[in-house]
């Protein structure tokens, strides 16, 4: 490789057939840059008689933002192959931080589309990627890297794992974009869970999203989403959640109603296994004094004859479809 | 072995040369045969299908096993039932869309081992070890025990290690029709050949490659003529609109083909699975319902249906099974306390060891 400084106007940023990298500029980088300029050199390659980037996109578009003419650049030989380039652009960054799935996928198919061999990819790469070194696999990231910028990104910044991908994979593209569109704002968990619950509501139903969206539950909810207000999502979730969980929503509602009915003192608290595995009722006071627990206990004990506890219990200790 | 479909043999070079190995070949001949140096060669091998599990199902690796009885791991906050593994064969060649053998082996290929000196060396020292009560013991933890026998036989070579070695159950349990072999030996006292069951319908959806019902039920029933005791495993019961009335025509099933007296056991266990089997499977089975079930994820990670509905499909096979005065044949596979408490309350069974809730067989 050769050192010397190249002109930012010299290269052809339009060719990004070694990008896979896909985090932006921030501003720590560009105070930096701005500060002391671009000390460590980005990579080239000349392909068609243009300077290509191999490596070093943030540093070159934060020169551009601080307005630097030149950097220092590495260029490796022109006539070294694409396969060989990608290969030093993947191994400079591997060694910096861990890629997201996206920047995985980008890379699995820069490699594929230049001629690896797929055992090879499966035998050497995936493992390094911490992906399991299997044919499916190697097909589920080829395509992802297709899903497009703006799915990339969201998958890059909330960093999924494959399983929620490819649960993504399993609608259809205008169903994806709809998606894409009510969860982009959202946390890691909430994309992930909606995307699971709009999966398990579509195969139980039959229905496709269009119609499961315009459903009185849920039609408010995912329109106010939509619109950007992210306060939504949580009760979307609990929407989702009760449709398909229909037994233990209906039993949580009626213990819940029973509770309220009871119109326990103030100091004391009920609490019960929220998936139901336990038949018990978790009984907590709180006391600063011998004189509040005697009152707490006395006031408790005033409502045990109450029928709402033994239809507490009842509903604890339910079997039924 | 109908419908067994072996695309290729691997053979270990350990046991190359093994008087076994060589039958097995003879068995196997026509496929496509290599001598590897481990099972990584086959895993890797496996590993590149976009079906890894699919694919592990068709490649036959015949190696020895460094050993091969161990306690039955049950599920942790499960009651566990006492039960004892042999890994005699891995993996299966049905492909059933619950089994959580796709989730566990990893590109692990159906393999057999011929080293059965060892594991009879292995049984004499178990023997040995633990000369009171009573031990189950199966080879159907993690491979179908007769699905490769009319290959292996390796049913006969067990029941002659456990016959005349009262207190020490041995359980073949297999999804397949029953091997000529089992009927050329004279069958065992402690020896219980058992049938996992469920409605037609749902061997037909969910449990590919497997016999049909009647073809199990059949197979239960020459074994009793031939003097077997047998046992069934309603695992896992799965929950759908109509699955009483299927799961009422199949105990009825199993009564009009079988004499209470001979039936050793009946284990209920209902849909359970890890959540890395859940990709997978909706992967590999798109067609199947059976994961859009309302489950709760168990203090041991595993999905399950909620309490409640476990409750409800065990006590309603409960009662059918006590119409047939059967109920007291009946156990729970990998529940917690609290549903084998109410079980055995609801059956009115004043059941002293839960862990090994047979003491008429004591
Ligand atoms: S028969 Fe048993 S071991 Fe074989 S695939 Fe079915 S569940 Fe798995």
């Amino acid at each position: 490789m050769v050192y010397r400084l190249i002109k930012l106007s010299d290269l052809n940023l339009e060719d990004r057939r070694f990008r896979f990298t896909l985090n932006p500029v921030d501003q720590r980088l560009l105070r930096s840059v701005g500060a002391i300029g671009v000390l460590q050199p980005v990579i080239i390659t000349a392909r068609q008689d243009r300077q290509v980037l191999v490596d070093g996109w943030r540093r070159v578009e934060a020169a551009r933002s601080c307005g630097l003419e030149e950097l220092p650049a590495l260029e490796i030989a022109e006539n070294i192959g694409d396969l060989a380039v990608l290969l030093v652009a993947f191994f400079e960054n591997y060694a910096k931080r861990p890629f997201s799935l996206a920047e995985k996928s980008l890379a699995i198919r820069k490699f594929y589309d230049f001629r690896l061999g797929a055992d090879e990819i499966i035998e050497r790469f995936l493992p390094l990627l911490e992906l399991p070194p299997e044919g499916r696999m190697l097909e589920l990231m080829l395509e992802v890297s297709l899903l497009g910028e703006r799915f990339l990104e969201v998958i890059h910044r909330r960093d999924w794992k494959p399983v929620t991908v490819e649960l993504l994979l399993g609608f259809p593209e205008a169903e994806r974009a709809w998606l894409l569109s009510l969860i982009e704002k959202l946390t890691r968990n909430q994309q992930r869970e909606i995307i699971e619950n709009f999966y398990l509501l579509k195969r139980k139903t039959g229905k496709c999203l269009e119609d499961l969206a315009r459903e009185e539950k849920l039609a408010g909810l995912t329109g106010r989403l939509l619109k950007g207000e992210i306060s939504a999502a949580d009760r979307l979730l609990a929407a989702l959640r009760e449709e398909n969980s229909p037994l233990l929503s209906g039993l949580h509602r009626a213990i819940e109603a029973e509770v309220r009915t009871l119109g326990l003192p103030p100091k004391v608290r009920l609490d019960y296994d929220r998936a139901l595995e336990e038949t018990i009722l978790r009984i907590s006071l709180e006391a600063g004094e011998v004189t509040d627990l005697k009152e707490a206990l006395q006031s408790l004990s005033e409502t045990l004859e109450k029928k709402e506890w033994r239809r507490l219990f009842q509903l604890l200790h339910y079997e039924g479809e | 072995m109908a419908g067994l479909r072996i695309k290729k043999v691997w053979v270990d070079r350990k046991v190359e040369k093994d008087g076994l190995t060589r039958k097995l070949l003879d068995g196997l001949a026509g496929r496509p045969v290599e001598i590897v140096d481990s099972v990584e060669a086959v895993r890797r091998f496996i590993r590149q299908h976009s079906d890894p599990v699919g694919e592990s199902k068709q490649h036959l690796f015949i190696t020895a096993q460094p050993s091969f009885i161990r306690p039955c791991p049950c599920t942790p906050g499960c009651l566990g039932c006492g039960y004892w593994t042999i890994d005699l064969d891995l993996n299966c060649p049905f492909d059933c869309s619950y089994c959580i053998l796709q989730d566990y082996l990893d590109g692990q290929p159906l393999t057999v081992a011929v080293n059965r000196e060892q594991l009879g060396s292995e049984l004499e020292e178990f023997f040995k070890q633990r000369p009171s009560g009573i031990t189950r013991i199966g080879t159907g933890e993690l491979a179908d025990s007769l699905a490769l026998d009319e290959l292996t036989e390796n049913s006969v070579f067990l029941i002659e290690r456990f016959r005349d070695r009262p207190g020490f159950w041995l359980e073949l349990k297999s999804k397949a029709g029953l091997p000529p072999a089992l009927l050329r030996v004279s069958p065992a006292d402690n020896v219980v050949l058992s049938w996992s069951l469920n409605p037609q319908a749902v061997i037909a959806s969910e449990e590919k490659g497997t016999a049909g019902l009647e073809e199990r039920l059949r197979a239960a029933s020459r074994a009793v003529g031939h003097g077997y005791r047998v046992g069934f495993h309603f695992d896992p019961i799965l929950h759908y609109p109509g699955w009483h009335q299927d799961y009422e025509r199949v105990v009825e099933a199993i009564f009009r083909l079988v004499p209470v007296e001979a039936i050793a056991w009946v284990s209920l266990g209902s849909l359970r699975f890890p959540p890395g089997l859940l990709p997978l499977a909706r992967r590999r089975f798109p067609q199947s319902r059976i994961y859009e079930h309302e489950f709760i994820r168990s203090a041991e990670g595993k999905y399950r249906y909620p309490r409640p509905l476990r409750q409800w499909l065990y006590r309603q096979l409960a009662e059918m099974f006590a119409g047939f005065g059967a109920e007291d044949r009946l156990y729970l596979c990998m529940e917690t306390v609290e549903v084998w408490r109410e079980f055995y309350g609801k059956i009115k069974r004043g059941r002293q060891n839960l862990a090994f809730p047979f003491p008429w067989q004591c």
